[in-house]
Formats: C-alpha cells, structure tokens, sequence
C-alpha cells in the first residue's frame, strides 16, 4: 500500500463508542486536507455484539472502505481476534496486516503474528487518571493512533473539543488524556513510517442522509414528516436536529400512511414537504403515491434501502427495493424514480428531485441505501446557489381557470388553497378538466381517456430533460458494467484493477432509474460483455433495463448485507470477461 | 360578509334522496356563511365513501383523498396555512376503521381543525356492509346472522385521545347541527362532531325515527361541557335516551403553538440559502 492511503478500523461491543471514535478520526483526516470514506458495520442492539468502524483515507479521492486494514484499533477483545485472524471473513473485509492497538489488560487471545505487530497500550489505565469514564479510554486510543501516524496533535484537540461542546473539564480530560495516549505510543512504539501527505485545509465531511437533508433545503424544503426506520432515520434525524437552524418543520407522526399524507397535504397547500423511511415503512406509503400521482400534487419520497425482505437485516445494506418503487401504488401513472451514486451527488440530486415534483407534479422516489446513508465521505465543494422552480401556480384573476386543463405538455396551473377566485376539488377519483369526478354518477370513458393520457404526457415531457448517463472509463471498453447506486465506488475502484491488467472495461453508473434514459441502447451496442452489479438477489435493474431495451446480459450480485470489496468484485468481473 | 350561496358547489350531490348528508352539506355552509368566512379561505378535506364526496358539491378547496387519510393531510393544511378554515369530512367506515390511529393522534395534537363524522352505522358506498358503529346483532350483507362486534364508540375514543371538543349532533335536527358545527370551527382546537346521519337505503335500523324519538339536547338539560367526568358519562348514555350537543369543550394549547417552526405559518417561512458559513458545520 502506497503512502497515499490508510484503512484504519475500530472494533468493539455496541455501547463502547465504536462510532463516535471512528467518526472523530474521519474529521481528522478531512481536516488534514485528505479524503476519506468511511464504512459502519454495526448490528440492530443497542449494548453488547460486534461493531466496527472502517475509515480509509488518501490523497485522492476514496471512493469504497477498499480492500486491506493497516490499523486495529479494538476495544473489546472479541475484536482482537476477529480483525486479525485472515480465517474470518466479514462479508469480504481484509483482516488486519499492521498494528493492532489495544488494551493492555487484555490477554489470553489468539495471535497471528506473521501480518500483525501487537502494540498494547494502557488504555484504560490511562484514561482513569483523568476521569471514571470507561468511555475516556477511546480517547486515549485515538491520542494513540494520531501519534502513530504523525498527526498534528492540536488538529484532534479541536476535534475533541468540538465533540464534548468547547471548554470544562470533560474536555479537558479528553484532551489530557489523548496527549498522553499520543506520547505513550510514539515513545514506546514510534511513529509510522508511512508518510501520508497531510494539507493545511478541510474538507466537508458528510453521511448521505446528511448531504440529501442540505440538498433538500437549499431547494427550500420546509416540512418533513417521518417515522422512524434504519437507515432512513439519518435523513430525519439531521433534519430535525437542524430544523431551527435551517428553517424546517419536522414531524415524526403515528405511522408512514400519515407521514405520507401529511406530506401531500402540506404540498397541496403550497409549501415544500417531502417525507422520507425505508422499505417496510414505503410498502405502507404506496396507495398515497398513487394519490400524489392521480391528484398531481408533488411529492418527494427519500428510500433508504435495508436488506429485506421484511424486517430483513435492519442495519443492513441492500439494493432490493428497486422493484417495489417502481410498482408503487395501483394504476398507471407518471412516477419518478432517481437513485444517486455517492454523498456529494445525493445533495445536488435531492435538490434537482424537488423541483422535479413541482415541475410536473408529480412523485419523486429518491432511492438510496444503507451504505450510502450512513457512511460518511469526504466532499472538496458544495455550491450553495440553486434555482427553486415551482413550477405551473396559477395567480388570482386568472380565467376560466381549470385546474387540470388539457395541455401541451400534460402540466396545468395548480391553485393554491386560499388564492382568490380558484377554488375546485382535487380528487383521487378519476376527474375532468376542472377537477369534476367522472366515475360516480355517469362514467364518462372519453373523459376517462383523455385524463390518463394527460397525466402520461408529463413522462414524455420529462424524459426530455434526463441528463446523459454517467459513464466512467467507457471510451475503449470492450466490455461495461452497469451499476446504481451507492456501489459506483467499489464498481470503479474493481475496474481500475482489471485496467492495470489490461483488460478493457467501463462502466454506465445509472442514476435516472425510471424513466430511463434512452441512450443506455446506445452506450451498450457492441460491447462484447455487459455486466450488472447489483446489491440483491436477483438483479432487479437488470429486469426493468431488460425489459426496457432487450439488453442481454450477465449478472453479478451480492445479497449478503454488505457492500461490494473492490478486489473480490474485480475477480468476479474477470472471470466473465475470460469466459 | 359571504352568504350560503356562495359555498353551492357546481355538481349536484348524487346521495340518495332522504341521505341524512344533505343535511350536513347545508348546515356546513351555512355555518361558514354565517361566521363569514370567505370560500377561498375554506378547505374542506374527505376521505373516501359517500359523505365523503361532499367536497365535489361544496365551492371551496377541496381535497378528496384516500380511505381513512383524511386527518393527516387536514391537519398539515393547517399547519401550511393557517388562515385557512379547515374541515374534515367523513363517514364512520373512513373515520373510524382505516382512519382510527390517524383520529386518535390527530384529538392528541389538537391542531385547529373541524372533524364532522356522518355517522351512518353502514357502509353505504360498498352497498351495506356491517361498519365499525353498526350495532350488535344488525344484519348486513357482510354479517347476514347479525354484526358479531361491539360497536366503537366516537364519544369515549374522542374523550380519551384528549379531544377537546366533543359533540354530537342529528341530521333531523338541522338548526341544532348548524349550531354545533359553527361552535366546532370557531373552537380554537380540535372539534370533533359525530353526526347520525341515517341511511336511507342500508340501514333499517338506526333510522330518522329511531334517532327522533331517543335523542334530547344537552344543552337544555344542564350539563357542564367543561367538566370531563359529566361529559364521559354522557358519551356512555346509549338507549332510551341518547344526548346530543357539545358534550365537551376546554380550551388548550394547540400543537401549531408550540412548535418553535410552526409559530410562523410555513407559507410565509422565506425561502433557507444553504451558505458556506452554514456548511462549515460539517467540516
């Protein structure tokens, strides 16, 4: 492993601090000007099993928790052994081939001391000198590995200061006691030959749940209503942490049916809302999305996919609700489903997806997943302007008005509740030109007919403004991936591999999922393999891409709860480019 | 000033003739006209069954949503803007099965919102079926041996979710209902109204006789609506004698009053610049 890079991991029980330690370290590297990504294993309890904090940082950009660990860092002893023993295999995470920081008290396990230097540190014993806290000896730990790999001390002193609120004495603690964790192992062990290039700036550190919440904002969201479900909850919980301070009102309500309505409530009464849950609570939304869609009245739904089906692998990342999005609600009717690949593009995506809904109004599904709601990754820039379009709003005194007039492009004027003159029902019944129902008294199939084809017309209109398909290293490619979704990362990174072997292959990165953009036909025409990675069973992008355009295909998935690891993807990939 | 003509829907309602709704469409504008209350300022939210089509025969901003949801987007229409009056109309199968969870946490939050229930006892849409205030016993294409379900009851629920206005009201008594749903929206919180409405057509039993001959007002029988006891003693008065009127009102804050974002009404929230200050958070 070059200089460029480090994966460090920190393992213990959940309720030791695994997450808030790996998470401060991740702001060590971005306020040292590195990049990195960083990968949460964790488990649904609240106390006790086996969690670790994966944090990979570089020079260049990170774009997977990659393959290899030089750096343990465990607080229990059960993380001794699992991170080092090359035996165990966590859904294709490296064991460890470096140091291994830990407690000093903590003895009588296996050791593999081929690939692993032992480095015992009092931890606890340190921390105790501080405070009573057990929690002080992650402290000590992370004053230990800043100093093993040359870091600015005062950097994690700003670090520690900003997680424990400014100044007092738990601060304080922290900070002594991580100076002397820092000390204790660059005198006992020294300093890591690896030099990584540290820069005198900072980089934005983001989860994906946070990156959408801004995204969401800066296209002047003012209501969410939610209900709490992993991983969506990390978009609800930014949310309502920041809803003061960046102006939104937040409401976790009795169910997701009502977070739904309430939603489409507050948009057809002429504010931005949007709501937002995972698989089990969007199976409870449908028959609303389909209101949204009959009724016209924009909607943005954010799905953070976790491994299903049922409760599934609730802290789990999977990409299996693809198929449920697109079958949302009973009927036809125009839909939007888009899925963005990384951090920095779930913030620009969400905005885009608001303005969307409005634009035809109409229901934006944003899909995400696990991985990409909750692990964290470095962003350089943000732009912060954005232009808020509403859309068709029809404006007092306006004539003859209709609220769902027959037009050109299927979009017609909607009136918000209290302007002067426009009063008209909308109604999940199937509806005339002026919101009249045409399925009660007399059913009307011209009318009926006409109505469908007006809503189906904004699909049409919409596929227009579709941005090109991302593609990544397709120029050459005799053979290309196709992937969504947060595994854009590990898809290139197993692609850079099989380039270094020569093997020609690119990749189509799909963010629009439905509709699609019709130039996927032409970015896979004669192209000797094509391949889909997917994080599911049973390829559901590649059915609905089938389906679309005739594609034949191969497929390559992974359903076991976790992300792909560049090194094993690109041996699969290999072995079908060889066939 | 705004006059009952002013809130005459284009579409004639397609109830059947003698459907306790009229009634209910007529007193529902004529309160709102009385109290002056422009159309343009009134949303009226349903749900779905035949009451619920009521926002297609009344000149507001109607909103005609799914079975059971109509609370939810009621109550963020109010929390949009709440300048607008906002009605709640529905039937007992919407209000009281699908619609159950969403009136419990909707009485708890006593957002200022006006929830009238046509109270039929049948499902009238799906052509008579047993619903969750048919009586034991009654016989419906669905329970052709008699209704085997203790019926739920919308005064005691109400109580008991913390509504903190609670009335009953008889579509054979018109004066007395328009008088009741105007106290209702002028009541600064949630105000629940539960209407007999008899179907003419699917419920032989709960019909405008059975009601005519049962039901005395409260309000000339010196009940105290601000005492919860009384008022729950009432709600369980079911025979011989039923009351009708507001069996309870108090006032109490209200969830749009407490909430720090939802002190200003969201439609006139300016729009949030994301700055690079801002953004310095997550560095």
């Amino acid at each position: 492993m070059s200089d460029k890079e480090i994966i460090i991991r920190i393992a213990g029980a959940a309720g030791d601090g695994v997450q808030s330690a790996g998470l401060m370290m991740a702001k060590v590297f971005s306020r040292n000007g590195l990049h990195a990504s960083t990968y949460n294993y964790y488990q649904s309890i609240i106390r006790g099993g086996q969690s670790w904090y994966q944090i990979r940082a570089s020079s260049d950009k990170v774009k997977s928790q990659g393959d290899g660990l030089d750096i343990l860092v465990t607080l229990n002893k059960d993380g001794i052994e699992r991170h080092t023993n090359p035996e165990i295999n966590e859904g294709g995470a490296s064991s460890l081939n470096g140091i291994a920081i830990y407690d000093k008290a903590l003895t009588g396990f296996k050791q593999f001391s081929g690939n692993v230097k032992y480095c015992p540190v009092p931890l606890a014993e340190i921390g105790q000198k501080y405070s009573k806290n057990p929690l002080l000896k992650n402290t000590v730990a992370l004053g230990a590995l800043c100093g093993h790999i040359s870091v600015d001390f005062e950097i994690l002193a700003d670090i520690i200061r900003d997680q424990f609120g400014g100044k007092g004495e738990i601060v304080e603690q922290n900070v002594n006691a991580a100076k002397e964790g820092y000390d204790y192992f660059v005198n006992t062990y020294g300093r890591s030959e690896k030099k990584l290039q540290y820069k005198k700036e900072s980089k934005y550190l983001l989860a994906g749940g946070d990156s959408a919440g801004l995204g969401a904002v800066r296209a002047g969201l003012k209501a969410f209503f939610g209900y709490p479900m992993t991983p969506a909850s990390s978009f609800l919980h930014f949310l309502a942490q920041h809803s003061k301070s960046l102006d939104v009102f937040v409401k976790v309500t009795e169910d997701e049916i009502s977070a739904i309505n309430m939603a489409i409530g507050a948009n057809y009464a002429g504010v931005r809302a949007m709501t937002g849950t995972s698989g089990g609570g969007f199976a409870l939304m449908t028959e609303a999305v389909g209101m949204s869609g009959m009724m016209e009245v924009p909607l943005v739904v954010y799905e953070a996919q976790r491994a299903g089906p049922s409760t599934g692998l609730p802290t789990k990342t999977e990409q299996g609700d693809l198929l449920q999005m697109l079958g949302a609600s009973q009927g036809d009717f125009p839909k939007v489903i888009l899925a963005p690949r990384n951090v920095e593009e779930a913030y620009y995506m969400m905005s885009d997806a608001l303005n969307i809904a409005d634009e035809y109004q109409l229901p934006v599904l944003f899909l995400t997943d696990l991985y990409l709601a909750e692990h964290y990754e470095t962003v350089d820039k943000l732009e912060t302007d954005f232009e808020i379009k509403r859309g068709k709003i029809a404006k007092e005194g306006m004539e003859n008005y209709r609220r769902y007039e027959f037009t050109e492009d299927g979009v017609s004027f909607r009136a918000i509740p209290g302007t002067p003159g426009l009063m008209h029902n909308e109604d999940s019944d199937e509806h005339d030109e002026r919101g009249d129902v045409v399925s009660d008294a007399v059913t009307d199939p011209y009318v009926r007919k006409l109505a469908m084809e007006k809503r189906m017309k904004k699909i049409e209109e919409y596929i227009k403004s579709i941005p090109p398909t991302p593609t990544y290293l397709i120029k050459d490619a005799e053979s290309v991936i196709i992937q969504w979704g947060s595994t854009q990362g590990p898809v290139e990174e197993a692609v850079d591999i099989l380039r270094n072997k020569g093997l020609k292959v690119g990749v189509i990165e799909m963010t629009h999922l439905y509709p699609m953009n019709k130039d996927i036909a032409e970015l896979v025409k004669g192209k000797k393999h094509v391949i889909f990675v997917e994080n599911n069973y049973t390829g559901q992008l590649r059915r609905l891409v089938m389906s679309e355009f005739g594609i034949s295909s191969e497929l390559i998935v992974k359903y076991d709860g976790e992300s792909f690891y560049p090194q094993k993807l690109s041996e699969e990939i290999e072995a079908i480019l060889r066939r | 000033m705004t006059t009952l003509s002013d809130f005459k829907g284009n579409v004639k309602p397609d109830w059947c003739p003698g459907c306790g709704n009229f009634a209910q469409l007529t007193t529902i504008s004529a309160a709102l006209a009385e109290l002056g209350i422009d159309p343009k300022d009134t949303a009226v939210v349903s749900g779905i069954g035949c009451s619920s089509n009521l926002p297609e025969y009344i000149k507001a901003y109607g909103f005609h949503g799914i079975h059971g949801r109509l609370l939810p987007v009621a109550t963020a229409i109010k929390w949009v803007n709440p300048k607008l009056t906002v009605i709640g109309y529905g039937g007992d199968g919407d209000g009281f099965n699908e619609g159950t969870q969403h009136f419990f946490h909707a009485a708890r939050r006593n957002t200022d919102i006006t929830y009238i229930v046509s109270d039929n006892q049948i499902f009238g849409l799906t052509t008579g079926q047993a619903s969750p205030t048919s009586e034991i016993g009654m016989k419906t294409k669905t329970t052709p041996d008699g209704n085997l379900e203790t019926p739920l009851d919308p005064m005691t629920f109400a109580l008991t979710a913390g509504a903190t206005f609670v009335a009953r009201g008889f579509s054979g008594d018109v004066k007395h209902l328009q008088g009741l749903i105007k106290r209702g929206i002028q009541h600064k919180g949630f105000s629940f109204i539960d209407v007999f409405s008899p179907c003419v057509t699917f419920n032989k039993t709960n019909t405008y006789e059975f009601f005519r001959s049962r039901v005395y007002k409260l309000d000339e029988s010196g009940h105290d609506p601000k005492n919860f006891t009384q008022a729950y003693e009432k709600a369980r008065e079911w025979g011989d004698k039923i009351p009708i009127g507001v069996l309870y009102e108090i006032e109490a804050s209200r969830y749009e009053e407490r909430d720090p974002v939802l002190k200003t009404p969201l439609i006139d929230h300016p729009t949030m610049k994301i700055t690079p200050e801002i953004l310095k958070e997550f560095t």
